[in-house]
């Protein structure tokens, strides 16, 4: 049998959901073993940018017309969509200000010439294609990468934690950094799969997964109001990594 | 039981001795909290503290747990359990050894848990007693004395302990000893006494058990469920440092290639959008309220009617780990229509 195609493609974004892909060292010349990369361009310049693909992994959100025209022409040539990382998943960084004025935007940084730029408002994958797995993290977890790669080969979609951070933070025994030292930890909103990273290391969450599973927003809101923290600040905090939060000031 | 007495000068060359059955782990601070740690040295030990982030459930189901492995060549490779090391856990409460019990109970009764039993049988328990704090209502779950479920309990009497001793281990410990534990006193016992009837007084929470699965059955449909539901985010913080909750998901991690691979058990908690869901996405507790709802029915109603008992024991660590202040004790009062049941 012929072995499954797959092609790793970026859109806007700091690449870092690509950088794990080439960061899973042990796991490289196993991965070239069971699957054929045919179009990967930060790994390789020889691609075949047409080849039908059965697995493509996107990073990056759609922040420009060409963006647009990439994601699209990468759904056609593939059977199964992975968005990859937080921008391509949730919107990400880029989406932080996606509700302004772009034109406004474009010219408080770019001056006269933002004018001309291929420039829209962030959108996560879903929001311009059908997305067939979702793989979040800022950058996504290695073990989840792996893990989807391994599951869907055997044709099964992975399995991620839905709950949010606290649990592994918990089941880590780590200290609670919002209950004992009432600092904006966002472990309670964001969705597991890091371990805690952050809690472990003593420094709150800031959510760079993005939204857990029925997260409470509203009830969090009221939470850190009592402990006196403006909600704008936790509102800005939560818009830095997904606007799916639906934050309301 | 047999009963005897230790000098506390003496206890750190008990510690010494008690090394010789197994590596000794006790509670250990932890930025201002505490947690149960294998001990590098015995004055890292914390005999007087409040309570752990995680109760010692952990030891006997870890929070991943992995039952078996298999590998191409080998086939099934099955948790070497017989070589799991001998531990002796040293300073647990009464609620938390009342905690082991009733896991004991759904670990070892009808259904035998090979891999809880293994643990059981590898983890030597030495309990000691303790003073409650705000959060602590293990005397009103029945929970605050126990007679078994020790090798070794410690009273504390001041300058010296009472020692309890539960099981022919214990005793082995004693023994280990030489003359290190001396026969109690008259005075000893008077001491015992007058000190736990004021232990009983310094309960500043109190639960009121008695009818109370049938006020959960009456109250099934009360507004309080929505209300504490609207307000718990679901971060299964509750569930994972109780005592007694003790869900588990079973799933598969694949290798890449999938020639090999492992099954493992995780904690799990009925707090969770997709523990009651099934094949087809169906789900029967989609709503929080009644996820949050299904927690306290389930210790508190259904567990009596299985076990003859609420499966809480008072120990206030889902108090303590609740971002939102959903209090236990307060649910309870509320749902019987007292407002402020601390005294
Ligand atoms: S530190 Fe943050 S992630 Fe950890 S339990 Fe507390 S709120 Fe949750
Ligand atoms: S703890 Fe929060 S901020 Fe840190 S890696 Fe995990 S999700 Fe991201
Ligand atoms: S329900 Fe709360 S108080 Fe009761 S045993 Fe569990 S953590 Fe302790
Ligand atoms: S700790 Fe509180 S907020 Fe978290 S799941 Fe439990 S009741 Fe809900």
């Amino acid at each position: 049998m012929a072995k499954p195609t797959l092609g790793v493609f970026g859109l806007t974004g700091c690449a870092g959901d690509q950088l794990v892909i080439l960061n899973c060292e042990d796991e490289l010349l196993e991965l070239t073993e069971l699957v054929d990369i045919k179009d990967f361009l930060m790994a390789s310049s020889g691609n075949d940018t047409s080849c039908q693909l059965d697995v493509a992994l996107v990073d990056g959100a759609v922040l420009s017309q060409r963006d647009e025209d990439m994601l699209k022409r990468i759904r056609e040539r593939s059977r199964l969509l992975v968005a990859l990382g937080t921008c391509a998943v949730w919107g990400g960084v880029a989406s932080l200000d996606r509700n302004q004025d772009r034109t406004r935007l474009l010219e408080d940084v770019y001056g006269e010439m933002g004018k001309k730029y291929d420039s829209l408002p962030a959108r996560a994958l879903h929001e311009v294609v059908n997305v067939d797995l979702s793989i979040t993290g800022c950058p996504i977890e290695k073990d989840q990468l792996i893990s989807a790669v391994a599951s869907l080969l055997q044709g099964d979609p992975p399995l991620y934690p839905k709950y949010p951070v606290c649990t592994e933070c918990r089941m880590r025994e780590y200290n609670c950094l919002l209950i004992e030292r009432g600092e904006i930890c966002c472990g309670p909103l964001t969705v597991a799969g890091c371990q805690a990273r952050c809690p472990g290391l003593n420094v709150p969450c800031v959510g760079c997964r993005g939204p857990a599973d029925d997260a409470n927003v509203e009830s969090a809101m009221n939470m850190f109001g009592e402990k006196g923290i403006p909600r704008e600040e936790i509102a800005a905090k939560l818009r830095t990594f997904a606007p799916a939060w639906g934050v309301n000031v | 039981m047999k009963v005897l007495r230790l000098p506390k000068e003496r206890l750190d060359l008990f510690a010494s001795v008690l090394q010789q059955f197994g590596e000794v782990h006790a509670p250990v601070e932890q930025n201002g909290k505490y947690a149960f740690r294998a001990l590098s040295r015995w004055s890292d030990a914390r005999l007087d503290y409040p309570r752990t982030i995680l109760p010692p459930k952990k030891y006997f189901v870890p929070p991943k747990d992995t039952l078996f492995q298999y590998k191409e060549g080998l086939g099934y490779v099955p948790a070497d359990l017989a070589a799991d090391r001998r531990i002796i856990l040293f300073g647990l409460h009464s609620c938390d050894i009342y905690g082991l019990n009733i896991l004991d109970q759904v670990f070892s009764g009808k259904y035998d848990d090979p891999y809880y039993q293994a643990r059981r049988k590898n983890v030597a328990i030495i309990g000691v007693d303790c003073i409650p704090d705000e959060h602590c209502f293990c005397h009103s779950m029945r929970a605050d004395f126990v007679d078994k479920g020790f090798d070794l309990f410690f009273q504390d009497l001041g300058d010296r302990y009472l020692v309890m001793v539960g099981t022919a281990l214990g005793d082995d410990m004693v023994l280990a000893t030489g003359s290190l534990f001396e026969p109690v006193t008259p005075e000893d016992l008077a001491e015992y006494k007058q000190r736990s009837s004021a232990k009983r007084k310094a309960f500043k929470l109190h639960v009121e058990i008695r009818d109370l699965p049938e006020i959960f059955e009456l109250e099934y449909d009360s507004s309080l469920w929505k209300q504490v539901g609207d307000r718990c985010l679901s971060c299964g913080a509750c569930s994972m440092v109780c005592p007694t909750c003790y869900c588990f998901d079973v799933a598969d991690d694949v290798d890449l290639g999938a020639r090999s691979g492992s099954r493992s058990r995780t904690w799990d908690s009925c707090l969770f959008s997709t523990h009651a869901m099934v094949a087809g996405g169906e789900n029967f507790r989609e709503g929080r309220a009644s996820r949050v709802k299904f927690r306290y029915y389930h210790k508190q109603r259904g567990f009596v009617a299985e076990y003859g008992r609420p499966s809480c024991v008072g120990c206030g660590r889902c108090i303590s780990a609740c971002p939102v202040n959903i209090d236990i004790s307060q649910v309870i009062s509320q749902l019987r229509g007292i407002e402020n049941a601390t005294a």
